[in-house]
């Protein structure tokens, strides 16, 4: 359990993070979203204690991190994998880390090989993949057994085998009954994986919601997606209802804000042959988009790529 | 999963595991390793020639038998920087790699990483500045028969060695939390403890020699070979201000700002 009440952070004239109040519960995937610069990393720094809230507090397992004697044992963070001395092994690293714990060697070698670092471990950091780091990491999180997790982009750096490799990871982790916060610009893994999500954006909460609250609540769109031979005709049907209708690039049509059975009836009124019905939501980019909508560089860069594989 | 009370241990196993992974740190990279070589090399190697050439100079009415306990001290006060980079890269590596996040996840408690971080390679560096000088001591003194070597020598010679080190390697562990950058840390220290103090006085104006002799360097130059003319508290004024000052300057940028 992670509990944010009010926490700010303020670089000079900037405010990172504004009286922010959420909490992450223990057995859900609990995805931070926001655009670059909304405070995600800064607010997980502050959650881990290593930067000073301006006002307000954070507690994890319900105390400040920076108070707790044996922290790995409570709370295991990945924050930026590149964060590792470059001449010492990864399990070096990590027997430095079981050190400050009188947590045994044994530990040690069990986390490696639970990250699939294997022979690799012996080697000095910097010759590592940032994948083989994010590994190391997650490896260092896993270390102390702890109940609460933090990955802040954890599949950056990652091929395929990793990103799903992490997706079990956390949905397994979850189910443990661990508490998990997970940041992803990967809006569709982040679909996929997590159950609860908090949006913040400038700083600010946008949202604090189930994943089927955030992508079918209101404010959602909600489509229709049917497919006929005799378009011109069904599409003169809905207009008339007052339904707002687009065909698509592949001959479908597209009713916006109605029902398959709304649908499916004016179909059946105007004695028209459907081949194809079906209810559709906003992908969680879209309503990601929207809510945050003022990252404009975002949605140029990134969002026609993405939005493809999303539909699909 | 909400907080289980398990009964958390004292601040002394907390903090002993802390010094424990700080040395385990000190012993996995190869910079530590490098310095030391470089500090063998220099204090047995200089500290042995020093004495061999001092023992050669001329005997007159008024000078005595030379100790070999010279070598350490000589050797010492050249090849201490060596050692006090080995305590300041400790400090500064973690800010340069972005590590001391890791570092404070790991023992959050400021406070006890301040100790161990502190403690721990100036305790190394002083450790081992010692036995090399007891080193270059044995070996001059093989090198060169005109040389004596007294226990009475030793027991002198050796804490005026490990005061110096200790110091020094706190300033310069002081001044790395300070400063957070290998670079300024290390021409701060290199400034302080050996350019200036070697440095202002021989432009042969009053002030400067006087500003030197306020330096920590120069409370070394003098624990260790008696030289520039200064008294015992003056010297030990130096050594703990100066180091007391880094310390208090680095303590405070690791307990108070962010991790960095």
């Amino acid at each position: 359990m992670i509990e944010v009440r009010g926490l700010t952070k303020q670089y000079g004239a900037v405010r990172a993070v504004d009286d922010l109040t959420f909490d992450v519960e223990p057995g859900k995937v609990t995805g931070f979203l926001g655009p670059n610069g909304a405070g995600k990393s800064t607010t997980m720094r502050m959650i881990l204690g290593l930067d000073r809230p301006t006002a307000g507090r954070a507690l994890v397992g319900g105390r400040p991190f920076a108070r707790l004697a044996e922290p790995l044992h409570v709370a295991g963070a990945l924050l930026d994998a590149q964060t590792v001395h470059p001449g010492r092994s990864g399990r070096d690293h990590l027997r430095v880390a079981a050190r400050t714990h009188g947590i045994p060697v044994r530990r040690v070698d069990e986390v490696i090989d639970s990250v699939g670092l294997g022979p690799a471990a012996r080697r000095r950091v910097r010759g590592y993949s940032l994948g083989m780091k994010q590994r190391l990491g997650i490896a260092t999180a896993l270390l102390g057994d702890p109940a609460v997790l933090l990955f802040d982009e954890p599949m950056n750096g990652l091929d395929l085998d990793g990103v799903r490799w992490i997706r079990r990871l956390v949905r397994d982790l979850a189910d443990e009954g661990r508490t998990v916060l997970l940041s992803s610009h990967l809006m569709s893994e982040m679909e996929q994986t997590a159950d609860h999500l908090v949006i913040i954006g400038a700083g600010r909460l946008i949202a604090d919601a189930s994943m089927q609250e955030v992508v079918r609540g209101e404010g959602a769109r909600r489509q229709v997606r049917v497919r006929t031979p005799s378009l011109d005709q069904l599409a003169g049907a809905l207009l008339r209802l007052g339904l707002r209708v687009h065909p698509t690039d592949d001959g479908d049509l597209l009713v916006e804000g109605a029902t398959a059975e709304t649908v499916g009836d004016v179909a059946l009124e105007a004695g028209v042959a459907v081949h194809r019905l079906t209810e559709e939501h906003d992908s969680l980019e879209q309503v990601y988009l929207d809510l945050t909508g003022d990252s404009v560089q975002y949605r140029v860069s990134s969002a026609p790529a993405l939005a493809g594989q999303v539909r699909r | 999963m909400s907080a289980v009370a398990v009964a958390e241990p004292g601040t002394p196993t907390v903090l002993g595991r802390a010094a424990a992974a700080e040395w385990l740190r000190l012993r996995t990279v190869r910079t530590t390793w490098w310095c030391l070589l470089a500090a063998a090399v220099t204090i047995v190697g200089i500290g042995v020639i020093a004495a061999a050439d001092e023992a050669e100079g001329p005997v007159g009415p008024g000078n005595l038998v030379v100790p070999s306990t010279f070598a350490g001290e000589y050797g010492v006060m050249l090849g201490q920087f060596a050692l006090l980079v080995l305590a300041l890269l400790a400090v500064t590596q973690e800010y340069a790699s972005g590590s001391i996040g890791p570092t404070l996840q790991w023992t959050p408690r400021r406070g006890v990483l301040l100790a161990a971080r502190v403690v721990v390679p100036a305790g190394v560096a002083t450790a081992v500045g010692v036995l090399l000088a007891l080193v270059a001591d044995v070996l001059a003194l093989l090198a060169d028969p005109g040389l004596v070597l007294r226990f009475a020598d030793l027991a002198d010679s050796l804490p005026r060695i490990a005061a110096v080190l200790f110091a020094g390697s706190v300033l310069a562990a002081g001044v790395g939390l300070f400063l957070r950058s290998t670079a300024g840390a290390l021409a701060t220290v290199f400034l302080l403890q050996l350019v200036l103090p070697f440095l202002l006085p021989a432009f042969g104006v009053g002030w400067m020699a006087d500003l030197g002799e306020l330096l920590p360097g120069s409370g070394a130059i003098w624990t260790l070979l008696g030289e520039p003319e200064m008294t015992a508290a003056q010297a030990t004024a130096l050594l703990v201000g100066w180091s007391g000052v880094a310390l208090l300057a680095g303590g405070r940028s690791l307990l108070r700002r962010d991790a960095g």
